[in-house]
């Protein structure tokens, strides 16, 4: 048991640096699957038929397929044959971006689609275009109503960053396994490194909590 | 029965509309005079609600003409419809505030982002027009924390500060507490009494006969009958039409 | 032409093996993960003080946790004990637990959906408790919890893969090992992937098929 305290204490600042490296994924992941995500959900909610069924179709993909298959996928196969140089922490990034935006699209749907026709309709009967309603009624609200379910799909990036391990990332459970073989202290130090997630979990949702209160609208309720 | 009168702010041609197999607009026509006031009453699902969200396109009519100020509107061209919309104003039986805007960016919205006014005239526009409609101390509230009254109030300023050469309004109180009907009615008066012109569909007669310069009844699609409200409510040609003025005139106590 | 007889006869066969690992790696795991997610679902709804505590201590940990790590807690953690599991043991026993936690979530949820007062009219009718349960709650509670336990099993599906991590080589271990001696990385995954897609989209429109098939008029209305 003491060895087990020591091997975690000797440890922590290598893995500490490792849950930066972590938040470092789960941001980029997070952000990269904002910024896709939002154009694909308005794609396939007002888009013609033939968008939608593309972006349909890149939707069953990326929530189809397993993450480990897709970061060998990505990164030993579809970056090598297109010649693309990428560490392997922005391959595992931009995988695990890609399989959010998947995700979170189908979040800000369901956002949008919860919102009262009326609102599209007192913006076109002022004469806005559709992009305009879109960006400044829509979204504006159907952003705010997706703050619970983005709290919910950042606590799962978090835990899917771990498997970017398999890439050789060097997050915490990287640094944990590593420290573990040299030490045999496994059970202690991978302990530890759960309760670190933990730790960034609570920390980030109460984070997303707190965004949640700041852009509340009062008295909104849809 | 087309009217054809060159001086109508707001003409209207054989209108027709179908959902699925079922025809809610039967070829109506019908036209307003700049500062007339025309209402519309007659039994729900008559297609009141259809006529007006086709006038301004939210619904498309399978055919039909629209002409506002002597010109013909092609709904196809974009542009033409956005602009058109912007000299329509509607009022919603619901509403229909942005809820994630408080009053005054409400009404600012349509002037900021829409017609491109600087953000300073149009702050100060909307908050004339709040003050018009009563609602000064209300500016900075958001729709939740509106009542009724106030709510469909905020609507009608955030039309008015578009300038519509016409107002549509979709059974304006149908939606509210019968005692804060009054407070939007006095509204209305008001836009009335300073040369608004104005379609409206309600089931207020009272209030309908007192303001409208024509009254028009639609059942089923059609318009069966039109005139001046003393002779629509008391001495109206058709059967169906007196049918249904005395049981709603029986209702409102009106006599 | 090459490239389709190096599919047919060395990368299929070997997918094969490693597609029907990952069957008897997920047959296992769902139906435990669910038994287990009824039983703690049912706990932290129904038991008294400590128990549901504790229910809800291990839900906790067990969706907060990432499982690749659980996994690794299991594979090379438990030896600290003296408990020695077979890769195949580990990933088994890992998928079951961590499965479960996120089954009870949506079996608590359907348990508390259940309008209170259906349960004071079963009492009044003089229905025992086990009654009550046989034929007033489980019959809801089972098809509200339905599509999220479904949706849970699809994902179980998907991180199946995972096995992967601690030596238990399924269909994807099998597409590293292949990969990496042909280097033909990119056709070996696109088609372990397509296996996966094939797997999770059929299993999806199972559950589909299922929730319409129990599905009642109004029901998804009428909840607490």
């Amino acid at each position: 048991m003491p060895e087990g305290l020591i091997a975690i204490a000797n440890a922590l600042p290598y893995m500490l640096k490792g849950s930066l490296v972590t938040v470092g994924v789960v941001i980029g992941a997070m952000g990269l699957g904002l910024i896709l995500g939002i154009p694909l959900a308005v794609g396939l909610m007002f888009g013609p038929g033939w968008l939608r069924r593309i972006l349909s179709l890149y939707v069953w993909f990326f929530r189809g397929v397993p993450l480990l298959v897709l970061l060998f996928l990505f990164y030993f196969g579809l970056f090598a044959l297109m010649e693309i140089n990428l560490s392997a922490f922005s391959a595992g990034t931009i995988v695990l971006g890609l399989i959010s935006s998947a995700y979170q699209s189908q979040i800000f749907r369901g956002a949008i689609s919860s919102l009262p026709q009326g609102q599209l309709k007192a913006a076109r009967a002022l004469g806005m275009s559709d992009s305009k309603a879109i960006v400044y009624i829509i979204l504006p609200q159907a952003l705010r109503l997706s703050i619970p379910a983005w709290s919910n799909e950042y606590s799962i990036i978090l835990k899917d960053s771990a498997v970017t391990y398999a890439l050789g990332v060097a997050e915490i459970m990287a640094r944990a396994h590593f420290v573990a073989s040299r030490t045999y202290q496994h059970l202690p130090l991978y302990l530890a490194a759960g309760l670190i997630y933990l730790v960034l979990t609570y920390m980030g949702t109460r984070l997303l909590r707190l965004l949640e209160d700041k852009v509340r609208i009062p008295g909104y309720s849809h | 029965m087309a009217i054809i009168d060159s001086s109508s702010v707001l003409k209207v041609e054989n209108l027709r509309k179908s959902f699925g197999d079922k025809e809610i607009l039967k070829g109506l026509s019908l036209s307003v005079r700049k500062g007339e006031v025309k209402v519309i009453i007659g039994p729900s699902g008559g297609g009141k609600s259809t006529l007006l969200q086709c006038i301004n396109f939210l619904v498309v009519p399978d055919e039909g003409e629209v002409w506002l100020e002597g010109k013909k509107i092609s709904h196809g061209k974009k542009r033409e419809l956005y602009a058109y919309r912007q000299q329509v104003g509607m009022i919603f039986q619901d509403f229909n505030l942005f809820d994630h805007l408080n009053a005054l960016e409400n009404v600012q919205i349509g002037l900021v982002r829409v017609k491109k006014c600087d953000k300073a005239e149009a702050r100060a526009r909307a908050l004339a027009e709040l003050q018009r409609v009563g609602l000064a101390e209300h500016v900075l509230q958001y729709p939740a924390q509106l009542s009724g009254g106030q709510k469909q109030r905020v609507s009608i300023a955030r039309a008015l500060a578009m300038d519509p050469k016409v107002m549509l309004l979709d059974e304006p109180t149908s939606a509210l507490d019968p005692e804060l009907i009054g407070e939007v009615h006095a509204v209305i008066k008001d836009l009335v009494a300073n040369g608004m012109t104005m379609l409206m569909a309600t089931h207020q007669i009272g209030f309908a006969s007192a303001l409208a310069d024509e009254i028009i009844f639609m059942e089923d699609g059609y318009i069966v009958e039109q005139g001046p409200p003393a002779k629509i409510l008391l001495q109206a040609e058709c059967a169906r039409t007196r049918e249904f003025c005395a049981k709603i005139t029986k209702i409102s106590g009106d006599s | 032409m090459e490239e389709f007889a190096y599919i047919q006869h060395e990368v299929l066969p070997s997918l094969f093996q490693g597609f029907w690992i990952s069957i008897l790696l997920i047959i296992p795991s769902a139906s435990a993960g669910l038994l287990i997610g009824i039983l703690v679902g049912a706990l932290r709804v129904y038991g008294s003080g400590p128990v549901s505590v504790l229910a809800n201590l291990y839900v906790a940990l067990f969706r907060g946790i990432p499982l690749v790590v659980q996994l690794f807690i299991w594979y090379f953690g438990l030896p600290y004990f003296g408990i020695y599991f077979s890769p195949y043991l580990a990933s088994v026993f890992g998928f079951s637990l961590c499965s479960g936690a996120y089954h009870s979530e949506y079996i608590r949820g359907a348990l508390q959906s259940i309008k209170k007062g259906q349960m004071l009219a079963a009492q009044a009718l003089g229905f025992t408790k086990v009654q009550m349960l046989r034929s007033i709650i489980l019959p809801q509670a089972l098809r509200r919890a339905l599509p999220g336990c479904g949706n849970e099993i699809v994902y179980l599906i998907k991180y199946s893969s995972l096995a992967y991590m601690v030596t238990c080589i399924e269909l994807t271990g099998k597409g590293k090992i292949l990969a990496s001696h042909s280097f033909r990385y990119t056709e070996v995954f696109l088609i372990v992937g397509a296996f996966y897609l094939a797997l999770v989209t059929v299993a999806s429109l199972l559950l589909r098929h299922l929730e319409n098939r129990l599905s009642l008029p109004g029901f998804e209305l009428h909840k607490a």
